[in-house]
């Protein structure tokens, strides 16, 4: 998975991993607990209540996305990976863990624990 | 409940979304004006970069909360039209994204900032977006 160029700012790369967090959370929620639920439990109060805060999440991170490719923070075509991650569960958590490296590149002092 | 709330919605989500599409122009606008004459361009776009956070991005997030409140409430999202105006949203959310990050780049920099001018795209998309909303094919 590409992930954004060494340069990227160190603060935008950490609200990234945030919303690829809430992002990736969410649609496992989503998933596996609000969509089982509504077809095995007759319980659908769990997907209209998770649906649109997934939505959101969703929007929120693609914003990102874009905006750090029209930012010139890394390549737009470096971007498209971490949109298609956004679509496959887990797959969020695995971009916020490469994150976290990329920001402890970006910032020694945080990657030293400091 | 829902349907005395339901007009109130829909005039929140109107107004959001001419709040949102307002800033979508006049960001694609500036940002071609920076580059054809970049004479106080950097200070035009700091000066919109305090509009485009304080308005045209919490109207970004109005139109998509309200929209998909009014949805949930009549139960469209079933529908095959909604489904393409979300998609159409969603282009121009991503199109606000790279125009802000843009903007961002121009507010730091006297260089011209490369990139396609989104004008067309976005008056495409409101024309459908209005059409799909309104005929409800």
């Amino acid at each position: 998975m590409s992930l954004p160029d060494n340069q990227a700012d160190p603060a935008f790369l950490r609200q990234l991993r945030l919303m690829a967090m809430v992002e990736a959370s969410t649609l496992v929620a989503l998933l596996f607990v609000a969509v089982p639920l509504k077809h095995l439990a007759d319980w659908p109060l769990g997907v209209r209540a998770i649906g649109p805060i997934h939505g959101l999440a969703f929007l929120g991170y693609i914003w990102m996305l874009f905006q750090g490719a029209g930012a010139g923070l890394f390549r737009q075509r470096r971007a498209w990976p971490l949109v298609v991650s956004a679509f496959i569960p887990f797959a969020g958590f695995m971009t916020a863990h490469r994150l976290s490296h990329q920001i402890g590149a970006a910032s020694p002092l945080e990657s030293n624990g400091r | 409940m829902t349907a005395n709330l339901y007009p109130w919605i829909k005039a929140l989500h109107v107004t959001c979304a001419m709040l949102f599409v307002s800033g979508l122009i006049c960001a694609s606008l500036l940002l071609h004006f920076a580059r054809t004459s970049p004479d106080g361009a950097v200070a035009r776009a700091l000066a919109f970069r305090r509009w485009d956070s304080r308005v045209t991005m919490p109207a970004m997030i109005g139109v998509w909360a309200f929209g998909i409140a009014m949805a949930q409430s009549v139960g469209w999202f079933t529908n095959g039209w909604l489904q393409v105006k979300l998609g159409i949203v969603l282009l121009l959310s991503a199109v606000h994204g790279m125009q802000s990050g843009r903007l961002r780049r121009a507010s730091a920099t006297i260089e011209p900032i490369p990139g396609m001018n989104w004008l067309p795209t976005i008056l495409v998309s409101v024309t459908a977006i209005v059409v799909l909303a309104v005929v409800k094919p």
